[in-house]
């Protein structure tokens, strides 16, 4: 069985590479959004932190060329034979400074910059949290193939490498460029303004070429590439069809081709990026060459003295040439980024407190844990009074409409339901019939198009967060963190003791399977050999729902996947430990359904079918059909 | 961050040959344009007037370029060599993954296999671009300087020559501590780097407990942690370029002052000692950029090594021995066989007979073996114990070409390729007729889909296009059966094991008339399939607990029997 998993966690992995090819996060054709407010807002932050670093990044540089720029002075003035060490002596104390200063310095930088770039970090998590944290649920379902998220989390990544790879290195190249230029023209404002023009040329003009002559190969190279990606990713994991039907070689053909063109991409970019090297340096040799000539100009024609000057001078201009020459790769390289960027840029803008104003609630006065923005979100509140906790509420789905967006029918058409409080019930239907979108109509999550859902006669999607007091969910998939049981368990409830979490253990039948583990409660979820089995996860997940301490509870088919004797033993697990609660049973198959109270079919959108399940096994012939059906071979015992 | 593979890569020797030429042609120019700089600018502070140094200057330029021109040669060359090699590697993994039926590739995971062909390929790619021409660099492009450096100026090579060793010997003493020290935190580092994207894919579950708000707060004081933590490593790490930079600076400040003081008192003349400040950072270059490109060559190698260990693996039997189609009198038999995954027995001992065109079902607890039985069956694996017989031909696994093309494969989840519908439900006959894939689709019931979809059969579908559910991909694995009626062998791996029971009613009925006239292996834990099976297989642990006709099994009230009760619901 763990061969299954892992090879489910690979696919996972070779989607999410081939979604990061083709998916927007909104799911939609990519937009060129209006707004930056992912890059250019967080240079403001942390302000002096960048300052220093670029103050940094461009001392490195200014010490690299006076190292050598005493150094030719202090030659060439020991060759004047000054007879005196004294003369040379400040050259020397010189040498020395820059000599030791430029790593010291370099090193600084480097770990201002990173520092500076990780805090950048720390925001933009936060923010990108933030970003998703409001509307998360429906994210998480309307995106369930590929893995979107990591997707999003990687781009962080992207936006990392842009300010350390790109957007750093070109300011310091510009601002050494204007130090340059200032000390030049100090001696010759002639010289001056000629560097000035030389040096826009190396750190402008010919990174600006280089992107504009690029880019569109650039972006062709990606969509070829993407292309790939996704069409290799595709056919190797349907591999087993293609060595069945015997067509593996006709696949290599098909492949090779599609690299060839890829290749005859990179060839041109690879030859483009050589030349544009070669001028670049023969314009390095140029301005050495020109500086040279000023020097001598301004400097020469004497024997020593302030001849002194054209060795130092010449020598000091080499080192610069390791700031300007990285620029034109690093600006062709930002071009990748964008649809980073744009990815992010096409997120909903960060909620902050008032951002569903129309539906905030009052909160009751019990609160345990009252927080500041709950406060804020209050103030910003309508009026309207949660019922109490403690007792389940009636819960009541009044000829309820929904329709997703693009969608050609509704998923729910016309549907009245009413729970009532400690009552079982099962929501049976195909897939699509739109079991779990009742669910989250429910939970609030969703707003019917028509019609109400209320529990104890406040609409559901005025809860808000508050919803978690009152109903719990077992989901298909039980998302474990990777952290310890124990914080796993807190998630439930915050403040739950090593008792409370011992009891649920207990109680959901994971108490010895606990204390046989290493480290116990203290054991990290994902840690090589302590790997939960499917049925075990749901019972962790049902343990923090019972931490969670709800009066209602929605099972969202959660033994999907699960073998008949796991899904058996899960199922009474939850009957046995949920009494007097009110349950809402998602399910595709008939399982369990025998210990409701009622049973409901869902079909195209309605209610087809309602019922006990004695009721229904006496009146109803599709009932009894599925029955005899489930039960299979004759001495199977009854369903 | 050298792997020894780069050295047995098909004309390497040539190779290094040639970019070792190029890089002696670079230290030649790097010295030519110190000889011709120099030249100049003592001349200069001779007093010489500035047209005399034309040649001189122009000389430098010369260098100056040419040296960049060797870079651009050596480069275009490399980029050639270095694609071959990778493009090699790359068509050697697809032959694997796509021809050989090699188990490192089912052992792997489809998914990593992919990673590799195409992240790994380009890594490596880049690997044997940036190592190569360093390769030769550092040991050429040193030499060759020290060289005229000792016949310009004997002291200052002499300073030059002592710092090599003692900045070799440091890297080496640095770079094993960095990795000690990069270890002992790497736990706190992976977990720490690992909460933001762990907290996001589980941001729904947070939010169903009300604790979406809490988290985001954690968010940022955890990434500061890491940030801190991330920092700690970093002053370490980056502490050996700090030292590297500070022996090569602090060399250059030591020639220029031993020059210096030797101008001083005449034992050393201005052109050399020139020349030779203009030589020394070159000098020290070279190895810099080596320890400088550590990180990204090692990735590199990693990748190398694990496609390396992906091409190595074996290729499976020799699988290309022909078999007779299997038909109504067919009989195959396995004696005594077993099978192991990941050094664990998960089968073992299997003795059974199938025959002509019977239905077999298998059943069994979770991690009896059902899925592994299939995949032995279906050639994904080889079984390391026992043997097999088709007919009167002894085999050595199921990988055999004979034996793939009789079957039919159908997963839980069958993949859809991101094609036409037509192209999916033709996959193992792309040379049918409309007629026979129209009759194909109503056969497993797919008419209803066809008619919904907006171009029919030519709508796409499959992964980022029209999705298609559990019981909709089920048919199409049907309709590639019925399409090929050549493949008389059918194999289902739970093929129902999600579907809505009314789903997997309808499909039943689909199905059922599939199964005549072939082999039949389904294993399942839907206990309702045994009524149309001949005979029942049951697992247990990895060995067959009972074997017989289901009415046999019931009225020995054994394994099937403590099956049966496991899953059954007596109600409370």
């Amino acid at each position: 069985m763990s061969a299954r998993m892992r090879r489910e966690a690979h696919v996972e992995e070779a989607q999410r590479r081939a979604d990061a090819a083709n998916q927007p996060a909104t799911g939609g054709p990519t937009r060129r959004s209006g707004r930056d407010r992912w890059v250019r807002p967080f240079f403001k932050q942390y302000r002096k932190a960048l300052a220093v670093a670029l103050a940094l990044g461009v001392a490195t540089f200014c010490f690299a060329s006076g190292l050598m720029f005493t150094s030719g002075y202090l030659i060439a003035a020991a060759a004047e034979m000054p007879g005196s060490i004294l003369m040379i002596h400040m050259p020397t104390i010189f040498v020395r400074i820059f000599g030791i200063g430029k790593p010291i310095l370099q090193y600084l930088e480097r770990l201002t910059s990173h520092d500076w770039v990780l805090r950048m970090t720390s925001a933009l998590r936060s923010k990108l949290y933030a970003s998703i944290e409001g509307d998360a649920i429906l994210f998480r379902r309307t995106h369930r193939t590929g893995d979107v998220l990591g997707l999003l989390a990687e781009d962080i990544g992207h936006l990392q490498n842009l300010y350390l790879r790109t957007v750093f290195p070109t300011v310091v190249a510009w601002l050494l460029t204007v130090v340059v230029v200032a000390v030049l023209g100090f001696f010759s404002l002639w010289f001056a303004l000629a560097m000035l023009l030389a040096l826009l040329v190396v750190v402008v003009l010919v990174p600006l070429a280089s992107v504009l002559a690029t880019r569109a190969r650039v972006a062709r190279r990606k969509a070829i590439k993407n292309e790939l990606y996704c069409e290799l990713t595709d056919n190797v994991l349907g591999v087993s069809d293609w060595i069945f039907a015997h067509r593996g070689a006709e696949y290599l053909n098909r492949y090779r081709s599609s690299q060839r063109v890829l290749r005859d991409v990179d060839v041109e970019l690879d030859r483009f990026a050589r030349r544009r090297d070669l001028i670049s340096t023969a314009l390095f040799g140029g301005i050495a060459v020109m500086t040279l000539l000023w020097a001598a100009g301004q400097f020469g024609g004497v024997h020593g003295g302030t001849a002194n000057w054209i060795a130092a001078i010449v020598l000091g201009f080499f080192p610069l040439i390791d700031a300007f020459a990285p620029l034109s790769t690093a600006a062709t390289e930002a071009g990748s980024y964008r649809a980073s960027i744009d990815r992010l840029n096409e997120l909903p803008d960060d909620p902050g407190n008032c951002g569903k104003a129309e539906d905030r609630p009052v909160r009751t006065a019990n609160r345990k844990n009252a927080r500041t923005e709950d406060a804020a979100a209050a103030a910003c509140a309508p009026q309207v009074v949660l019922p109490s906790p403690g007792a389940p509420p009636t819960i009541r789905v009044e000829s309820v409409r929904f329709s997703y967006p693009e969608a050609p029918r509704p998923v729910l058409d016309g549907i009245s339901l009413e729970v009532r409080p400690g009552e079982r019930v099962a929501i049976l239907g195909r897939s699509g019939s739109g079991k779990s979108t009742l669910a989250s109509l429910i939970r609030g999550d969703l707003k019917p198009d028509a019609g109400t859902v209320e529990l104890g006669g406040v609409p559901a999607g005025s809860f808000g967060d508050d919803m978690a007091r009152y109903l719990g969910v077992i989901q298909q998939q039980t998302y474990l963190f990777n952290r310890s049981l124990r914080e796993n368990l807190r998630i439930g409830r915050e403040d739950a003791t090593d008792e409370d979490m011992n009891n649920v253990l207990e109680r959901v039948g994971l108490r010895t399977l606990v204390e046989r583990l290493p480290e116990g409660l203290d054991t990290l979820v994902d840690e090589a050999g302590v790997r939960f089995s499917g049925g075990e996860r749901h019972r962790i997940a049902l343990a923090r729902v019972l931490l969670q301490d709800v009066s209602t509870i929605v099972l969202d088919e959660p033994t999907v996947g699960l073998d008949p004797a796991t899904e058996r033993a899960l199922l009474k697990a939850v009957f046995a430990t949920t009494e007097g609660k009110t349950l809402i049973m998602i399910t595709h198959h008939l399982q369990g359904v025998a210990d409701m109270d009622r049973v409901v079919f869902l079909e195209d959108g309605r209610i087809e079918l309602e019922g006990s399940p004695a009721v229904l096994a006496r009146e109803s012939e599709r009932y009894r059909r599925l029955l005899a059906f489930d039960r299979g071979f004759p001495s199977r015992s009854h369903a | 961050m050298l792997d020894r593979a780069i050295f047995a890569l098909p004309g390497v020797r040539r190779v290094l040959a040639l970019l070792a030429s190029a890089s002696a042609l670079q230290a030649l120019c790097i010295v030519g344009q110190a000889w011709f700089l120099a030249t100049a600018l003592a001349n200069l502070w001779h007093g010489a007037p500035i047209p005399d140094q034309t040649a001189w200057i122009a000389l430098f330029f010369a260098c100056f370029v040419a040296r960049q021109g060797a870079v651009y040669a050596e480069d275009a060359y490399l980029e050639t060599y270095a694609y071959d090699r990778a493009d090699e590697l790359r068509q050697e993994l697809l032959r694997k993954v796509f021809t050989t039926k090699a188990q490192v590739v089912w052992d792997n995971g489809t998914g990593s296999v992919a990673a590799a062909m195409l992240e790994g390929v380009d890594q490596v790619q880049a690997y044997f671009r940036l190592i190569l021409p360093k390769i030769t660099s550092i040991v050429v492009i040193p030499l060759i300087v020290l060289a005229f450096a000792l016949a310009l100026d004997w002291v200052s090579a002499l300073i030059m020559f002592i710092m090599f060793p003692f900045i070799v010997l440091y890297m080496i003493i640095l770079g094993r501590n960095a990795k000690d020290a990069a270890s002992r935190q790497y736990r706190t580092f992976q977990v720490l780097s690992n909460h933001f994207i762990d907290t996001l894919r589980g941001i729904d579950t947070l939010k169903l407990f009300g604790a979406g708000k809490r988290h985001g707060a954690s968010i940022f004081s955890v990434s500061e942690r890491f940030r801190e933590a991330t920092m700690k490593t970093l002053r370490m790490a980056t502490l050996s370029s700090l030292v590297l930079d500070l022996f090569s600076t602090l060399s250059i400040a030591a020639v220029a002052f031993m020059l210096g003081m030797r101008l001083l008192d005449g034992t050393a003349q201005l052109f050399p000692a020139l020349a030779i400040l203009i030589m020394a950072p070159e000098y020290f270059k070279p190895i810099r950029s080596f320890a400088s490109d550590y990180h990204a060559s090692l990735d590199g190698v990693n990748a190398l090594k694990s496609i390396q260990r992906l091409i190595g693996a074996p290729d499976g039997s020799d699988h290309s021995c022909e078999l007779p189609d299997w038909g109504a009198t067919s009989r195959m038999e396995l004696r005594g066989v077993g099978c192991s995954y990941d050094s664990h027995r998960v089968l073992e001992n299997l003795d059974f007979t199938a025959e002509g065109f019977r239905k077999y079902g298998i059943v069994g607890a979770s991690g009896a073996g059902k899925s592994t039985l299939v995949s032995l069956l279906g050639g994904f694996l080889a079984p390391d114990a026992g043997d097999i017989e088709l007919g009167n031909t002894p085999l050595p696994d199921f990988k055999q070409d004979g034996w793939q093309r009789q079957i039919v494969y159908i997963p839980q989840d069958p993949y859809l390729f991101h094609a036409t519908l037509r192209d999916n439900i033709a996959f193992y006959r792309p040379d049918a007729s409309d007629e026979e894939v129209a009759r194909a689709i109503d056969v497993v019931g797919l008419d209803d889909l066809v008619a919904e979809l907006p171009c029919g059969l030519d709508t796409l579908v499959g992964e980022g296009a029209r999705a298609l559910s559990g019981g909709q991909a089920q048919r199409i694995a049907l309709a590639r059966a019925f399409l090929d009626n050549s493949r008389r062998i059918l194999l289902f791996d739970e093929p129902t094991a999600h579907l809505d029971i009314e789903t997997e009613m309808e499909l039943k009925e689909r199905m059922l008339p599939l199964m005549e006239g072939r082999l039949v292996f389904f294993a399942t834990h839907r206990l309702h399939w045994l009524d149309d099976m001949d005979e029942v297989i049951v697992l247990d642990d990895g060995r067959i607990a009972e074997h017989g006709p289901l009415a046999e099994l019931e009225a020995n009230g054994g394994a099937l029997g403590r099956l049966a009760a496991q899953t059954a619901w007596e109600t409370t």
